[in-house]
């Protein structure tokens, strides 16, 4: 753990970039605020711009383990926080059946034996046969940690309201061993791509965080650094062309990660400038969906009746 | 600092955000923590505390420079005190030149001298300001106020009045400093004006939210709503959103039967030595799917914002929804609905397929669907269409209709209009009729919610 990168807003933004993560000033002043605040962070926007990528880099910057729990229809307790392993108490039972019948054997009466069987009880529901889950896992780590609960929207309503005693007191109840409160406070990172709208009860314990789409400059930017090879003119171009595609009305506009893939095609491919052979060729990493794809040719092929015919032509090659 | 915190959040509230208490107080902690000195880190705390969907956050935009507005108290500086008193005598020899009002007034810019309390009540009363409750019409209402201060007289009389000085031999440069200054006070107090005028808004609206009841409007025939009774109507639909997701929850829990879970039963059987006493069984969440068809030709726009903007909630809260919306076409509009604000989503669908006259073809829109996204209808989905079945003597394609109904698991219609009418005129409801398994009239708010509730039971 590093605990000089939370000394004020300007060396948290120093020690993500170098964790080859470019942040804007909002979000580095919201993830230094849920820092200080002790407060989960809710990284809401759209697919592809870096949220998961932005706890990854937090997690390096704070030179800590990150453990990622990915969220999905179904999702429950027992693989999110903790399940018996009881596989291994069987076959311990098993194993120590002689040990027990040695103990049990110095005891007179039924009652006698009993007791002595229920002091050796905690043995089989202690942490030893538990198996933790990545919320335990946060919740027990002897090292801060960040933990990281990936796209909150794709589970349950009952999973939400199930993390909100962890993501308020970082503390969790099992039965058999009572509560188990963290050592640490992690630092939580939540996101959601807006699929649905998550409950009052779960943001309000949140500090909130919006990622949108970058600006021209700094989509290019993360191009720059992320592919350094690609040719400085042609990266302008394809990000300009990147930004213009989010303008219209397409089933998934490209995201950063499809920008940074376009990026390597582009480099794989040698290319040099953007015609119409490369951009045909290269098209589907940036577009993932034929009828956006379909739509983006005919933009192509026809740019004169198009409302943009300039930037087209620049594109089309022609 | 507090006050104008707290303030502002009541604004917020105002303008339809939900805060908690709990997220005003963390808004203080988040203040204190990171100081006020910056106002870019200030505005980022407030946000990231206060507003939790990205749908508000335009609203808060608007609000904060509202109340935390570059120069706090405007600026407003004394320009007679620099005077000379050489410079003091030759600028009330030209100021005698002019007009009385004007005189005041320019008098007052001279002095710096804030509009008072007082001042201002009075200009609010006079543009009528105190009844006005929507923020567009801050613009307006500042340059009302203006108006009221004589600022064009008054921008004109600054002309003259430099000509004047200069003409009695004041410095050139003296006299462009003098003129700067004084523009300064007036932007000063017009900005002074405007936000004056933002806050009384603002102040109407959180003591006047909703003109009308709810109830009443809830049980309001659709026809008879005006456009702002409809606005505050899709504010209660989205409210009432949030209440049925809890519901639908809750109705998950409760289906519990169904396979018997293995791996539940063995946990919970260890204490009895993994003899299986109690019995598991895998809780068998029923996901309902929607596949909705909605009419949105001339004879169903009186109620189609509303009716698309239940469909936008019903896709919100039950993930597998298709949402078509057809007048003599079939168009996919779930695209529409994701990650929008619900009326912007509502008012660009309604855009993009405008009404014409006599064209609604429900025949060619289900052929539309057979043709193209059959493939969303299986056993499990509910299919249901909105509309008033009024054809234009087109072919219903009941063919195509009874295929549709026999794939979806539940064929559910709603229908504005009362059964007496079905089938009157080009109305083909009755012959539509016998393939669905439920037809509810849907005319009032308080029936589409009856409604919802009968979908989700399915």
């Amino acid at each position: 753990m590093n605990p000089n990168i939370f000394q004020s807003v300007a060396t948290l933004q120093r020690a993500l970039s170098q964790q080859q993560y470019i942040a804007s000033n909002e979000i580095v002043t919201i993830a230094y605020l849920a820092h200080s605040l002790g407060k989960p962070l809710l990284v809401e926007g759209p697919a592809g711009v870096g949220k998961t990528e932005l706890a990854k880099a937090l997690a390096g910057a704070m030179e800590c383990e990150l453990i990622r729990l990915q969220c999905y229809e179904g999702l429950d307790e027992t693989k999110a926080l903790y399940e018996w392993e009881y596989a291994k108490q069987l076959l311990y039972t098993q194993l120590l059946r002689d040990k027990l019948n040695e103990t049990l054997s110095r005891a007179a009466t039924l009652s006698q034996a009993a007791d002595l069987l229920a002091k050796e009880e905690d043995i089989f529901f202690s942490t030893r046969f538990l198996l933790p889950r990545p919320l335990l896992r946060a919740i027990l780590s002897e090292q801060p940690v960040v933990l990281l609960i990936d796209e909150i929207d794709r589970a349950d309503a009952e999973f939400e309201a199930f993390l909100l005693e962890i993501l308020s007191d970082f503390q969790v109840s099992i039965p058999e061993l009572g509560t188990l409160r963290a050592k640490h406070h992690p630092f939580v990172v939540l996101t959601s791509n807006n699929t649905r709208e998550l409950s009052e009860a779960l943001k309000r314990r949140c500090l909130y965080l919006f990622i949108d789409y970058p600006s021209l400059e700094e989509e290019l930017a993360v191009v720059h650094l992320k592919v350094p090879a690609l040719d400085k003119k042609l990266a302008r171009q394809a990000v300009e062309f990147v930004q213009h595609l989010r303008q219209l009305d397409l089933r998934k506009a490209p995201s950063i990660s499809e920008t940074l893939d376009w990026a390597q095609a582009l480099v794989a491919l040698n290319a040099h400038h953007l015609d119409q052979d490369t951009l045909e060729q290269t098209l589907s990493v940036l577009l993932k969906h034929e009828s956006d794809l379909a739509k983006i040719k005919r933009h192509l092929y026809k740019p004169s009746t198009q409302r943009y015919p300039d930037e087209f032509d620049s594109f089309s090659g022609n | 600092m507090e006050t104008r915190i707290l303030q502002f959040i009541s604004a917020l509230r105002a303008s339809g955000v939900r805060i908690s208490l709990a997220e005003s107080a963390e808004a203080f902690l988040a203040v204190d923590k990171i100081g006020i000195r910056d106002r870019e880190t200030f505005r980022l705390s407030l946000r990231a505390t206060l507003i939790k969907d990205a749908r508000h956050i335009p609203i808060f935009e608007k609000l904060f420079p509202l109340f935390f507005g570059p120069g706090f108290q405007p600026p407003l500086n004394n320009i007679l005190d620099d005077l000379t008193p050489e410079e003091a005598r030759l600028l009330s020899e030209a100021l005698r030149q002019l007009a009385d009002h004007l005189r005041r007034q320019i008098q007052r810019l001279l002095e710096g001298k804030p509009l008072s309390p007082e001042e201002l009540d009075a200009l609010a009363k006079l543009v009528g300001l105190n009844h006005v409750n929507d923020l567009r019409y801050q613009p307006w209402m500042a340059q009302q106020m203006e108006r009221a201060l004589a600022f064009p007289e008054v921008r004109r009389a600054l002309q003259e009045l430099m000509r004047a000085l200069a003409e009695i031999g004041m410095n050139r440069q003296r006299i462009e400093q003098i003129r700067a200054r004084i523009e300064q006070n007036l932007q000063s107090l017009s900005r002074q004006l405007s936000r004056f005028a933002g806050e009384r808004i603002i102040k109407n609206l959180s003591e006047h939210p909703h003109p009308e009841s709810i109830d009443g409007l809830m049980n309001r025939p659709f026809q008879a709503l005006s456009d702002a009774e409809k606005k505050i109507l899709q504010r209660e639909v989205h409210r009432l959103a949030i209440a049925l997701r809890t519901r639908i929850a809750l109705r998950q829990k409760r289906a519990k039967q169904g396979r018997l879970d293995a791996k539940a039963t063995l946990r919970i059987n260890l204490k009895h030595q993994s003899v299986p006493i109690l019995i598991r069984h895998r809780d068998r969440t029923r996901k309902p799917k929607i596949v909705a068809l909605c009419d949105i030709s001339t004879s169903m726009r009186f109620c189609s914002e509303l009716m698309l903007s239940f469909l936008f909630t019903l896709q919100g809260q039950i993930r597998k929804t298709h949402a078509f919306a057809f007048i003599d076409h079939l168009e996919y509009i779930s695209n529409d609905f994701v990650g929008a604000d619900g009326n912007a989503a509502v008012a660009h669908v309604l855009h993009r397929m405008p009404a014409g006259y006599y064209n609604t073809d429900l025949g060619h829109a289900l052929q539309n669907f057979v043709d193209d996204y059959l493939d969303t209808l299986n056993g499990q989905t509910t299919l249901i269409l909105v509309g008033d079945g009024r054809n234009n003597y087109n072919d219903p394609r009941l063919d195509l209709f009874s295929i549709l109904a026999r794939r979806a698991a539940r064929t559910i219609w709603l229908n504005p209009e009362p059964p007496a009418l079905w089938g009157a005129g080009d109305s083909d409801m009755h012959r539509y009729a016998p393939y669905c398994d439920l037809i509810l009239k849907v005319g009032t708010l308080s029936e589409l919610i009856a409604a919802v509730d009968t979908i989700l039971d399915a």
